[in-house]
């Protein structure tokens, strides 16, 4: 009868009437029917209706479909209608996920996606944004608890990293002394235990990026002077015996002082060099998801031998020296560990590296600091606390031994505070009670997700748990579950915008008044308290983490700009304030903001850190940016970073404040590179997603005129 | 005292982190100056001694010293000197701007200007000359400029100069 039908894409193919009667008789199957001849007879009254709607017009897709439910419903077979209709329902779904994927897709091959700063342009880029965006796509609609997914997309809680969900975990405080004494693995072949510096330093690269290729995560060294310095020792013996066994070949006198005076010093100029590869190799090797480098950090400061005190120096003048032509180099996250009666006074025996880093973090903005005598730090002092650049703190462990290596953070996931502030319309009891349900909600999402991450299998994670990195995979073969190793990772709950939720909930934020302060305080404290509580309940390292927030920084605001409109003070700027930051924008002083951030590290155990904003480099003052650090110490603060513009002409290589697009030393045009800070790690501006370039030009000097 | 206002924490006017004093009024008037709305004698605004040191108490703990900046301090010398002394009192120490050369401040007839120097840990001296200017330079903004160390000075009666 009907020879055309016009396809959803509006092509017009030909008819076939057969394919009603498969649908049909499919959804009578479904719930029971077996006789096709029942269907082939209902095809005709399809086929009867269509003529008499459409009277040899052409008609669609939809149209037949609309036709064979009134069909199906008129003659009685109300089951088999429900099955079709519903069959119809979930198709329209699948179409509708597939075409907002493919709109995804094609804005990301128009351009890269700024949500992380690190990320580069290129067709690697693109491919694997293409892939993360499905992989979310797929999580949160079949992966994820539907309610824990909704609550997501509607934006009261934030599952960070959600391309990753049912891949692998966050992070890893790497054992370098263990890969470099016993050799590892990447895949091709074995890599003995180097004999020298370069080769220690350049096997520590190609750690960070294998592992890195097994975790979305930051990748990182804990004692990385301490675990170079036997390299620095073999390489002090070698040259001593190559220059003595010269000397005697040519019959020369072996004068042992001057001998050792000038071993010395080439094995020093050896390590400079080998941090320098380091350097360079840690800002060139597109390795991580997204063909970014791998998010690298590294925790020194603390080794008093002259090995581990050699690799501190030279890995912070390489830093200062630059890349090629003395750019920033924005990896590797250096942090210098500040302990008392090492490297804090006068007399301490690496206080010459604490000068020595005061004055690269002038050039450099890092290395960052991290305070080894702060409360919740100290009692952890003999095996040091290690952080990550973004600023992750793993340490106490309910499952085992409480040290940093070899264990590292699982997942993250964050509540929208100020939402929490917005709904709770003033009343702080309704406030209380938002709040413990997101905090039920995220705790429930945490460990769904911990479920899916412990049935992974040690094979899936070839050089993490392969190499046998991660804290008890000694172990483990290559079928067994990951679950005894990962039970010592941190799942951690996260926040931003605490200062927005106190003006929600009394009209100012905790910069402006005492009340907000103490009403800040009392919230995180009692985020903290429930992290406790499910840590002893379901005996994980449940942990609150002040969120780093790059992506996120801009989500939650738009979520509830939509949702609750424009509130001055909320949400009438483009992002909410970090963690437990005062307002960047909010006029206060250094040593103010330092004694009002400070109470909240020790309740983040899961990371925390604190900036100040300066006008320019305190190069000229290093007192003063001494007085700063010791300010920050003495607020019982974790880890912290101070900033400042940091523009670079990367014709002429001058370092120093350019507020024009022209190099005050070589007039050279349009070569300014603008480095600051994003979330704990460095960028160059043009690399920071609309939300941090909207946060930082709003960014308030901590040391204003009044 | 006329002041043009205050900068609690600042890591550009001296040695540490310092409360500055930016004093209202001043006769050099340098071309390229950082701080013209200082040059107005009628501008700016009062403050008495006692504010200012109350505020300079407030931040106490946080500060190394206090630095007398503007305009020109020695304009209103004798009372820069009671805020000098009232620093120095309570441990901090005292930077002073000018924009005459100490050799001009031997010579000049004003109120209170040895007693101002004797109250001062340094002195950072002289015009802004915009043809001297050196952006590498700290505390300071042309070469002319000399940051002299007092004590020193007076000691051996010959300039000694920190930069």
């Amino acid at each position: 009868m009907f020879t055309q039908i016009r396809k959803r894409d509006d092509r017009i193919v030909p008819f076939n009437e057969t394919q009603i009667t498969d649908a049909i008789f499919k959804a009578a199957k479904a719930v029971g029917g077996e006789d096709r001849q029942t269907a082939m007879e209902l095809t005709l009254d399809v086929l009867n209706l269509l003529k008499q709607n459409f009277q040899g017009k052409v008609f669609s897709v939809e149209d037949v479909q609309d036709a064979v439910e009134k069909v199906l419903i008129e003659k009685g077979h109300a089951k088999t209608a429900k099955a079709y209709i519903l069959y119809r329902e979930k198709r329209s779904r699948v179409r509708e996920a597939r075409s907002e994927l493919m709109d995804a897709v094609a804005e990301i091959l128009r351009e890269t996606s700024r949500d992380n700063a690190n990320v580069g342009n290129s067709p690697s880029a693109k491919v694997l944004q293409i892939s993360e965006v499905a992989s979310k796509n797929y999580y949160l609609k079949r992966a994820i608890p539907e309610d824990e997914a909704k609550a997501h997309t509607e934006g009261d809680i934030y599952i960070h990293d959600l391309s990753w969900y049912g891949k692998t975990m966050t992070c890893l405080q790497i054992p370098l002394d263990r890969l470099l004494k016993e050799g590892f693995s990447n895949g091709h072949g074995y890599i003995r235990p180097p004999k020298g510096i370069k080769t220690a330093a350049a096997l520590a690269a190609i750690i960070l990026q294998s592992n890195q290729n097994d975790m979305h995560g930051g990748q990182s060294f804990a004692y990385f002077d301490r675990d170079m310095a036997p390299f620095v020792e073999m390489e002090y013996r070698r040259k001593a015996k190559e220059l003595r066994e010269t000397l005697e070949k040519m019959g020369l006198p072996v004068d042992e002082d001057k001998m050792m005076a000038i071993v010395k010093d080439r094995t020093e100029e050896e390590v400079f060099q080998a941090m320098e590869g380091l350097t360079y190799n840690l800002n060139t090797m597109h390795s991580r998801a997204g063909a970014q480098v791998p998010f690298s950090s590294i925790n020194f400061g603390t080794d008093t031998t002259w090995g581990g005190r050699m690799v501190s120096k030279a890995l912070l003048l390489a830093f200062e020296k630059g890349l090629g032509k003395g750019e920033c180099p924005i990896f590797p996250n250096l942090i210098f560990k500040i302990k008392q009666d090492i490297n804090f006074e006068p007399e301490d025996p690496n206080y010459d590296l604490f000068q020595l880093s005061l004055r690269v973090a002038c050039k450099r903005l890092q290395p960052n600091y991290s305070f080894q005598d702060a409360s919740f730090n100290a009692p952890y002092r003999d095996v040091e606390v290690a952080y990550m650049g973004c600023r992750t703190r793993v340490i106490a462990n309910i499952n085992g031994e409480a040290v940093s290596n070899g264990r590292g953070n699982l997942s993250f996931t964050s509540i929208n505070l100020p939402r929490l502030g917005i709904r709770a319309n003033g009343d702080l009891t309704s406030f209380w009670q938002y709040l413990d349900e997101a905090i039920n909600l995220t705790i429930k999402q945490l460990v769904s997700r911990y479920d899916v991450q412990k049935r992974f299998k040690v094979r899936d994670f070839p050089f993490l748990m392969g190499q046998k990195l991660y804290m008890d995979s000694e172990d483990l073969n290559s079928t067994d579950t990951v679950e005894k190793a990962i039970c010592h990772g941190t799942l951690s709950m996260g926040f931003i915008g605490l200062a927005e939720c106190l003006v929600a909930l009394t009209g100012k934020h905790h910069g402006q008044s005492q009340e907000a302060q103490s009403l800040g305080l009392a919230i995180v404290s009692y985020i903290r308290r429930r992290c406790d509580e499910a840590t002893k309940k379901y005996k994980l390292n449940f942990t609150l983490l002040a969120t780093p927030a790059e992506g996120l920084s801009g989500k939650f605001t738009q979520y509830d700009v939509e949702r609750f409109g424009v509130i001055p003070g909320i949400t009438d700027k483009d992002w909410y304030t970090n963690s437990f930051h005062i307002p960047v924008e909010y006029d206060i002083t250094a040593m103010d903001k330092i004694a009002l951030e400070g109470p909240y590290h020790k309740y983040c155990n899961a990371g925390h850190i604190s900036y100040i904003e300066l006008p320019s480099a305190p190069d000229h003052n290093l007192e003063a940016f001494e007085s700063i650090i010791r300010a920050m110490s003495e607020a019982d603060m974790g880890y912290s970073a101070v900033n400042f513009p940091v523009d670079v002409c990367r014709e002429c290589g001058f370092n120093g404040i350019i507020e024009t697009d022209t190099c005050p030393k070589c007039n050279t045009t349009g070569r300014i590179s603008r480095v600051r800070r994003i979330t704990g790690y460095l960028s160059t501006l043009e690399m920071f997603n609309e939300s941090k370039l909207a946060e930082e030009k709003n960014r308030r000097i901590h040391m204003r005129l009044q | 005292m006329r002041v043009a206002g205050f900068v609690e924490e600042s890591i550009v006017d001296g040695p540490g982190v310092r409360f500055v004093v930016f004093a209202q009024g001043c006769p050099h008037q340098c071309p390229g100056c950082h701080n013209p709305l200082t040059w107005d004698l009628e501008g700016g605004k009062d403050a008495t001694i006692k504010e200012i040191i109350r505020m300079i108490k407030k931040k106490r703990k946080n500060i190394r010293g206090i630095t007398l900046s503007g305009g020109e301090p020695f304009l209103q010398a004798p009372e820069m000197v009671l805020l000098a002394q009232k620093a120095r009192e309570i441990g901090l120490d005292v930077v002073t701007y000018t924009g005459y050369t100490y050799e001009e401040l031997q010579q000049l007839d004003l109120p209170g200007v040895q007693e101002l120097l004797d109250a001062s840990d340094i002195l950072v001296d002289g015009p802004f000359l915009i043809e001297q200017r050196d952006i590498s330079l700290s505390f300071r903004g042309s070469i002319n400029q000399r940051v002299i160390d007092l004590a020193g000075t007076k000691a051996t009666g010959k300039l000694v100069l920190i930069a």
